[in-house]
């Protein structure tokens, strides 16, 4: 696929991504759930609002939706298209994390701004566990750098190791149950959810849709780590679609200090998938 | 009796503050001068009197550009900060801390480099016992002393074995005869290596005395000691292991690699759970020496390998994240003096909203913070790039067991960045933003010329994150004299920092249009209906809980609750609540310390205190001299 019409559709079909997952989870729990079309209506309706700021603010909580977005889009645009001409040069695992850092740092800097205890304590969630997901993304990342392009087909289990190990980065990184829970309306429970507190109207907006642009090109990554020609990158980007609300309808939110487990699994995973790709030492 | 000024002109603050200041300038364009002359004769001081042993020889190699560089940059830095800021005689001794690492970068023979080091060593335990009236500071003092002669007894030891193998004690020779070195001597000249150099350099497990000397020393000693000594440190390790001892084994690289890893993790954690903002820093310290040492281990490994490009390419990260750190690090230091002079105290349980009345200093505490946290667009992502592009290509090249090591490796290094984004994150967000934690008034910073220095420190730390390019091809030069490969590929590193920074930029840039023109409502701060209150703010202890007790397996973390009960236990009149975290090299430094103190006391038996047991030692001994003299 080219690069430029990958970019072009994570960016855009980004919402659909969110509201597909969405109303799939309302319907596996047995719910009707909005269209899959919401997350566009909602960031119109977000966009046409006023927004709000906590008093004696800097303008960094201003600035930081916008900040935020722009990671989201710089991410986006990092992300190789599953095989043909890839937007970059080979998978850059540490510009990948570290500009993700990048809008973490910012938006955490302006949840402390705002003095609320309940930013306060969803910042230091999520930088916790950003600290503990940053070696498995860096690993998993790496590993498929060396399969991109002819290894992948050569090195399948390694590729699905990898995969593996990012799927599960994803779920704390894109708010997912067991890590966090998106629908919850309890502020003590919330990390993603509790850093954009207290934002409103179309700062909101900008957040969202940076969030929302973020998981696709997540979900997209990780598709593209998984062996098979070009083409079936779709089939398994589907497979993620049903996968991610399947597990948020079986698995309930685990407690805060057992997640810290799930991530030492994807470590694990992640150095298997680099072990097996080192011990075949042709697919270097 | 008081001296009147016109009889001595260093009574009075003022003049000594411009005479440090001059003398700074005057180291840093010392070190200037000695880059213009690299490659020339070198310069002996003690010609032909005294035993050839003991011959002074300096001259400027091109090994210690960037080094000389650092300090030409740092120096001007912390002397306009001493103009206005610190105690007023801070400017001299300074000077003479620098003029000493000069001398230690310049050093061509033995004894010039001991003598050097070791002046080095005691100028800057004068700078951390300034304030030798604390008790706290009395103590820092004895510990650094300790590592630091320690330190220099290895590299007397190293120095001496070096020269009597060579035959000779200028280093020219020594490097000459370094291929000859039999396996057990290289060993133990390494192993003396990593001893001495890396208790200097902060390295895990003799880095103790950094967190101590740090909160002890001036802001401006802090800075040159973080930002430049351990620097020089770092270029003890580089000449042994790239010229007096080479070339090494796989193994050494292996260890050096090891121990730098580590260094890099446990500064790492330390740093995300510390409350003090200068301990955090020399915490932050302890990490990227860590970076460094470990990219230094790849670098002996490359060249263990024969593989010319990976050398360059791992020794010109070494040298980039050692000068970016360096920089980053003194402005730091020196932010952290400003915020110490301005509050009173640098207890992230105290601070908070300084930047309302340090409209100055707090855009270079920022500026710093990212770039300690190796976020783009800033100097440390440009060198942490760097470094694991030196990781990751060897993956490809090593063979396997080496290459799953180094793919631990490359998840310590970003777990530690990870870590490092977290203690910078608190830092900033607590110190910088909210409200002030407890009651102290801050007055309204005014520019002066500590504001100027930190200005110039600032400057590089953004340049060369925005134009890596400059000082990329510096260092590849400098690492390709030492690897004698001059291939070097840094990749998409000179364009990649703006083009991850510039839609975040123009992201921040549109959010503020889009306030300008569409207004942002102010209103108050959502608690579910309490009220907001400084004291309802989060705590950095508090931030840093969850990491506390994930990895308590070695924070050992304990809290103390202190209930002053009143009336009625119910209605608690005052908690006091304290939360302390235990070091795991404390606790095994403190069993060796009362091990060492337990066989001490059952050594004392020959201590009976009776004259003629004495005399009977001593005949003893000569008895044994004679017969070992035969």
């Amino acid at each position: 696929m080219n690069a430029g019409l990958q970019y072009v559709l994570i960016v855009a079909l980004a919402p659909l991504l969110q509201g597909t997952l969405q109303s799939l989870r309302a319907k596996l729990q047995g719910g009707f759930g909005p269209t899959p079309l919401q997350p566009y209506r909602d960031l119109r309706k977000l966009w046409a609002k006023e927004a709000l700021a906590a008093t004696e603010t800097s303008a960094l909580v201003v600035a930081a939706p916008g900040i935020v977005l722009g990671v989201a889009l710089t991410f986006a645009a990092l992300v190789p298209a599953p095989g043909g001409g890839r937007g970059v040069p080979h998978i850059d695992a540490l510009a990948i994390a570290l500009v993700l850092a990048l809008g973490r740092f910012v938006l955490v800097l302006a949840a402390l701004d705002g003095r609320s205890g309940f930013s306060a304590m969803a910042a230091s969630r999520e930088m916790t566990f950003a600290a503990l997901t940053e070696a498995p993304l860096v690993l998993a990342l790496v590993s498929s750098a060396a399969g991109a392009g002819e290894g992948s087909a050569k090195m399948p289990v390694a590729g699905i190791l990898a995969a593996a190990a990012l799927l599960l980065v994803m779920l704390s990184e894109t708010a997912r149950v067991p890590v966090d829970n998106q629908a919850t309306h309890y502020e003590l429970t919330m990390i993603h959810e509790g850093l954009v507190l207290e934002y409103s109207g179309w700062s909101l907006a900008l957040l969202r849709y940076g969030a929302y642009v973020r998981q696709a090109a997540f979900y997209v990554l990780a598709a593209g780590l998984l062996p098979g020609p070009p083409g079936t990158a779709l089939l398994w980007l589907a497979g993620f679609v049903v996968i991610v609300p399947a597990v948020e309808r079986t698995y309930a939110k685990l407690r805060l200090y057992e997640v810290p487990q799930l991530f030492a699994s994807s470590v694990v995973l992640a150095l298997a998938s680099i072990g097996l790709r080192i011990a075949g030492a042709g697919a270097w | 009796m008081r001296r009147g000024p016109a009889l001595n002109p260093f009574a009075d603050a003022e003049p000594r503050r411009a005479l440090g200041f001059a003398a700074l300038i005057a180291a840093a364009l010392g070190a200037l001068l000695a880059i213009a002359h690299v490659g020339g004769p070198a310069v002996s001081l003690v010609p032909s009197i005294a035993p050839v042993e003991l011959r002074l020889d300096f001259s400027a190699v091109t090994t210690t550009v960037p080094f000389l560089a650092l300090i030409a940059v740092v120096a001007p830095a912390v002397g306009l900060w001493s103009l206005t800021r610190g105690g007023a005689g801070d400017g001299l001794r300074l000077a003479v801390f620098v003029g000493a690492m000069i001398g230690v970068l310049l050093a061509q023979s033995v004894a010039a480099f001991f003598f050097a080091w070791e002046t080095m060593s005691l100028v800057s335990a004068f700078l951390v016992g300034t304030h030798h009236e604390r008790r706290d500071v009395r103590r820092a003092l004895l510990s650094y002393l300790l590592v630091s002669q320690l330190g220099a007894l290895c590299i007397a030891a190293l120095l001496a074995l070096l020269g009597a193998h060579a035959g000779s004690f200028r280093f020219p020779d020594i490097v000459r005869a370094a291929p000859a070195l039999p396996t057990g001597l290289r060993t133990a000249v390494m192993a003396l290596a990593l001893v001495g150099f890396g208790s200097k350099a902060g390295l895990v497990p003799l880095h103790f005395w950094l967190p101590r000397a740090h909160p002890a020393a001036p802001a401006n000693a802090s800075a040159l000691l973080s930002g430049v000594m351990l620097n020089v440190a770092v270029y003890g390790l580089l000449v042994v292991s790239f010229a007096l001892a080479a070339p090494l084994p796989l193994s050494w690289g292996i260890a050096v690699l090891l121990v730098g890893m580590f260094s890099a993790i446990f500064g790492a954690l330390y740093a995300a759970v510390d409350t003090d903002v200068k301990r955090l820093l020399a915490y932050s310290s302890i990490e990227n020496l860590g970076i460094v040492a470990g990219v230094l281990g790849l670098a002996i490994c490359a060249a263990a390998l024969h593989d010319g490009a990976l050398e360059t390419l791992a020794l010109a990260a070494l040298l980039l994240h050692a000068i970016v750190h360096g920089l980053f690090k003194s402005l730091l230091f020196l932010a952290a003096g400003n915020v110490a002079e301005a509050a009173g105290t640098t207890d992230l349980e105290h601070l908070g909203g300084l930047r309302r009345p340090l409209p100055f200093t707090a855009p270079v505490l920022v500026i710093g913070s990212l770039a300690a946290a190796a976020l783009p667009p800033l100097s440390g992502f440009a060198s942490e790039w760097l470094v694991f592009r030196g990781f990751i290509g060897a993956l490809a090249i090593v063979p396997p067991p080496l290459a799953a090591l180094l793919a631990l490796a490359i998840g310590t290094l970003a777990a530690t960045s990870g870590m490092a984004a977290l203690a910078f994150a608190k830092m900033l967000g607590i110190a910088l933003f909210g409200e002030p934690r407890t009651t102290h008034v801050v007055e309204r910073e005014r520019p002066d010329a500590a504001t100027v220095g930190l200005a110039w420190l600032a400057l590089p730390c953004v340049a060369l994150g925005l134009a890596p390019s400059v000082a990329l091809a510096g260092c590849a030069v400098v690492a390709g004299a030492l690897s004698g490969s001059s291939a070097f590929d840094p990749g998409p590193l000179p364009v990649l920092p703006v083009l991850l920074g510039a839609l975040p930029a123009a992201g921040a840039l549109g959010a503020l249009l889009l306030a300008r023109r569409r207004g942002v409502r102010r209103v108050a701060t959502w608690t579910c209906g309490s009220p907001v209150t400084p004291r309802s703010q989060y705590t950095a202890t508090a931030f840093s809980k969850p990491i506390r007790r994930i990895f308590g397996f070695v924070l050992f973390p304990d809290h103390l609750e202190i209930r002053d009960a009143g009336a009625s236990r119910w209605f608690p009149v005052r908690v006091r609540y304290a939360v302390t975290t235990r070091y795991v090299f404390d606790e095994a430094a403190r069993y060796v310390a009362a091990a060492a103190q337990r066989l001490a006391r059952r050594m004392r038996i020959v201590q009976a205190g009776l004259l003629r047991v004495y005399l009977a030692y001593a005949v003893v001994a000569v008895l044994v001299l004679l017969a070992a003299a035969r």
